[in-house]
């Protein structure tokens, strides 16, 4: 290990970033008041943070982690219900409000994302779940005068000599007892829940219309609020006639806030209606002037002269090049995206005697908290934080400027407020999946080893703008002036010392070869950057897939058996390329069809896709789908299945049409018509084949994604012989 | 004021002529199961049916359902007596964040009503109107498709008894 990759790894430790996701690392101390936020029910029992246990045998399951469509109340409900003995579909699930035992056991932050939840709380929820029924049962030995070794448990009952008592039964006693600590949890082969296939727990909420996002709070007194904001990104308002708006139908104030000036109304339609009546000024900026093209060319200009700062060394890639008989290099593109999940952004204040309650839907709802108490003045321990489904999030509902906005509104005009974005706001002020310009030289042997690998890629960072953003949120007793130093500080660093990892994530690991280098510049535009689904591997699996089937076709291989030979260091890899390859041996596709292959790590998970692809014309028709995943022990596999299916659709839109193009600083896409998302007549059969390692659970929500664009893009070269090495991937 | 049936019920409101449908019976009715994704008619998480036919509603002005049946999500079934649709939905786990599976539900309840036998290009005709952002497309269809053979069975034992 170099020295470079040493002092990485050891700020990696310092701060706690991990494998393409931000996670701050400094003690929580003070932003969570003590006491659990739990409403007790009459005579409910609570062991601890996570479960409430009712007298008439309700259980209550505080579900830490925040639901954005991942599956994640099914998963973590099974894995406390494994070992407390109570069945998922058994449980009432809530989301949990703000305290630090609800904190990401991988981040130390109450926070959702980097598909991390059930590879965090794989071992916490079942010791909780087993500690729980180690004290129910320690409680029934007393009342029942057995002892606890003629006690075993089923589906929510003490069960002794074949007679059933409801675990409710024994809360009162249990309340007097010290719950054990390491209670036994079970092996995997006594599993009754981990690793079945059971409807999701959210499913009849979210078919009955019932299911309560964000957008659906409604308190008294609600009034709803649209705000205008610039299209560049960090330009202030100059100056508004507000008088054009505060004469429409329901309107009761206009306010100017950071972000540019909201209009209250009665309903959310006046609002709308009178904002649109607003000619806001706008103040210029240095984006005002930045067009796509610039961005490229800066993207250019700097992949060309920039060495930028080094990420990786090791071995001697100029003797690696040296040595291959042949050398490839090339340059890959990947443009800004927006997350666009279905539902806008939205979140509901409403501020009264000195307290506030906030409701929105969010990957981390302990930052709608800090915000709220920072842009309200009042003390955290005063603002309740309620969670709610997540209408999708895709990495974008970490970053809450619009429960900033619905402070300042409801501080304001002294209403509660609902505000609500567009989906025009989305597309135009949101938070951007970085552009990145990459550029890989490597080398191969003629008997297909690949010799040298050196990466480049040039773009802005994640990182400092997410700092940028949580950190308000997270530590709501900081000043601005210290906040702005650190996230100073963290650009500096990033730019000119060593790599935001979130970076370059995925350009370089999965392939042997003792000899690499990775480099990264650092070009920012002021362009809000943050998490999108699959963070730096949703570009750097396109570049890396892209040259790894280049240098297969100069060494005359096959691209499977390639990836084959250059995996002997990533044995789990190595495995799923296997059974993709076996596969793949057993598909004909149809005339005019052609396949597709793609592998990449992410998120700890292995991932394999075969795309059955279609070319003519111009367009690209996707039509089948194969994804062979090994993510560890799948806790639910038919939600494997649907994350895989659902990870492929996503990227396939990311792979076909996603891209934003930049005008005078101000993105030009709007909706879904210029911002188009794939299409049930667009989308391909998806197969998915799990491959069962029965080691612990690694991540789900995202792996599926890397591979396809890539994927795709190998059956197209099949079809029509184009090198395709811009997304979106566009037939010349 | 316009009147109009909602869910069986009569209505009526003062609310402007032209808000849009979704946003009467949201903010005004208070019927929280319809979605806002697009408001331009692209994503159709706000498909309610009327008279029987699924419609955007986020452009709909009220004026134009003067008199008329709208029936949402909510008068489509509800946890306790769900449709077939929203059973089956249920047992193959369709949603994902959910949050256009209402517009989606709508949308293969009208398919269902007036083409019974629906190919999959049917399906697919008839719902690419509903975008799914997590990419529930395969279930969604498969589950509109076990939903319609489940119907003709059920149609064909009923004419046979008959």
């Amino acid at each position: 290990m170099s020295a470079m990759n040493m002092s990485r790894r050891q700020f990696l430790k310092t701060t706690g970033i991990l494998g393409g996701g931000l996670v701050i690392g400094f003690s929580m101390t003070g932003c969570s008041s003590s006491e659990l936020p739990i409403v007790l029910a009459p005579q409910g029992f609570v062991p601890n943070a996570f479960l409430q246990i009712m007298p008439d045998n309700g259980i209550r399951f505080y579900c830490p982690r925040d639901e954005m469509g991942q599956g994640v109340t099914t998963g973590l409900s099974t894995l406390i219900g494994e070992e407390l003995d109570v069945h998922p579909k058994d449980m009432v699930i809530l989301f949990a409000g703000v305290h630090s035992d609800y904190n990401n056991p991988d981040f130390g932050v109450q926070g959702t994302g980097g598909s991390s939840s059930l590879k965090a709380h794989y071992l916490q929820l079942r010791q909780v779940g087993a500690n729980t029924r180690g004290l129910l049962v320690a409680a029934a030995a007393q009342d029942l005068g057995v002892p606890a070794s003629a006690i075993s448990t089923r589906d929510g009952h003490i069960v002794v000599a074949g007679q059933q008592y409801p675990y409710g039964q024994f809360v009162q006693t249990a309340a007097g007892l010290e719950a054990p600590t390491a209670a036994p949890m079970k092996s995997n082969n006594e599993f009754r829940y981990i690793g079945q296939e059971f409807a999701r727990v959210d499913a009849a909420a979210k078919s009955t219309g019932t299911a309560e996002f964000g957008i659906d709070i409604d308190i008294p007194n609600m009034h709803h609020a649209v705000v205008r904001r610039s299209p560049v990104a960090g330009a202030k308002l100059k100056s508004v006639d507000k008088s054009a708006a505060l004469n429409m139908p329901g309107v009761t104030d206009v306010i100017e806030i950071s972000s540019g000036v909201a209009v209250v109304a009665e309903k959310y339609w006046q609002a709308k209606t009178a904002a649109a009546k607003l000619a806001p000024v706008w103040e210029e900026v240095a984006l005002s002037k930045i067009n796509s093209s610039d961005v490229r060319a800066d993207y250019n200009q700097a992949m060309q002269q920039d060495d930028g700062v080094v990420d990786t060394d090791e071995g001697d890639v100029q003797a690696g090049l040296a040595a291959a008989d042949h050398i490839v290099e090339a340059e890959y593109w990947a443009p800004f995206l927006a997350h666009a999940p279905l539902e806008p952004m939205n979140a509901v204040v409403r501020i009264e005697n000195g307290e506030a309650d906030v409701w929105s839907g969010t990957q981390g709802i302990v930052a709608a908290q800090g915000l709220v108490s920072r842009f309200s003045g009042i003390p955290v321990e005063n603002v309740r934080a309620h969670n709610t489904y997540l209408g999708g999030a895709f990495g974008r509902r970490g970053t809450l400027t619009h429960v900033i906005e619905a402070t300042e509104v409801a501080v304001a005009s002294n209403k509660p407020i609902h505000l609500l974005w567009s989906r025009e706001d989305d597309i135009q002020n949101g938070v951007y999946r970085p552009a990145s310009l990459m550029k890989i030289k490597a080398g191969v042997k003629n008997d297909g080893r690949i010799t040298a690998w050196q990466a480049k890629r040039v773009g802005g960072n994640i990182t400092p703008k997410t700092l940028q953003n949580m950190m308000p949120a997270l530590f709501p007793g900081l000043n601005d002036g210290t906040i702005d130093f650190m996230v100073g500080l963290s650009q500096d660093i990033f730019a000119g010392w060593m790599v935001d990892h979130a970076s370059v994530e995925g350009l370089y690991e999965d392939y042997d070869t003792d000899n690499k280098t990775v480099n990264h510049v650092t070009v920012e535009h002021d362009i809000p950057l943050t998490f999108w689904r699959s963070v730096g591997h949703s570009y750097t699996s396109f570049a890396k897939e892209g040259i790894t089937d280049e240098l297969a076709e100069k060494a005359g291989m096959d691209p499977v058996a390639f990836r084959l030979k250059n995996t002997q260091g990533n044995p789990r890899l190595q495995n799923v390329i296997r059974v993709a390859q076996q596969h793949m041996r057993t598909m004909q596709p149809a005339e005019g069809r052609f396949l597709g292959f793609a592998a990449h790590n992410s998120f700890a998970t292995d991932v394999a896709e075969i795309a059955e692809v279609s070319v003519v014309g111009k367009t690209i028709r996707v039509h089948k789908v194969t994804c062979i995943v090994d993510c560890g022990i799948a806790v639910n596999p038919d939600i494997v299945r649907g994350q895989m299916e659902g990870a492929v659709m996503f990227g396939l839109t990311a792979a076909l049409y996603g891209d934003l193009e930049l005008a005078q600083g101000a993105f030009k896409q709007s909706n879904f018509h210029d911002y188009p998302i794939l299409k049930m007549s667009e989308a391909p059969q998806v197969e998915v084949i799990i491959i069962d390692s029965g080691t612990a659970p690694t991540g789900v929500g995202e792996p599926g994604l890397p591979p396809i664009a890539p994927a795709v893009a190998s059956a197209v070269y099949q079809a029509t012989g184009q090198r395709l090495r811009s997304l979106p991937l566009k037939i010349a | 004021m316009i009147e109009f049936i909602l869910n069986g019920k009569p209505v009526s409101t003062d609310d402007d002529p032209t808000t849009p449908l979704l946003w009467v019976v949201r903010d005004t009715f208070k019927l929280k199961g319809s979605k806002f994704g697009c408001g331009a008619g692209l994503c159709g998480a706000c498909t309610m049916h009327i008279d029987d036919e699924a419609m955007r509603t986020c452009m709909l002005p009220i004026s134009a359902v003067a008199g008329r049946q709208v029936t949402t999500i909510e008068g489509l079934g509800t946890m306790d007596d769900m449709h077939p649709l929203q059973t089956a939905w249920v047992n193959a786990s369709v949603p994902q964040c959910g949050y256009c599976q209402s517009g989606q539900i709508m949308a293969a309840a009208s398919l269902l009503t007036s083409n019974p036998n629906p190919t999959e290009a049917d399906i697919d005709a008839a719902m690419s109107g509903n975008i799914c952002r997590c990419g529930c497309y395969v279930r969604i269809k498969s589950t509109i498709l076990s939903v319609a053979q489940q119907n003709l069975a059920y149609n064909a034992a009923q004419e046979q008894k008959a």
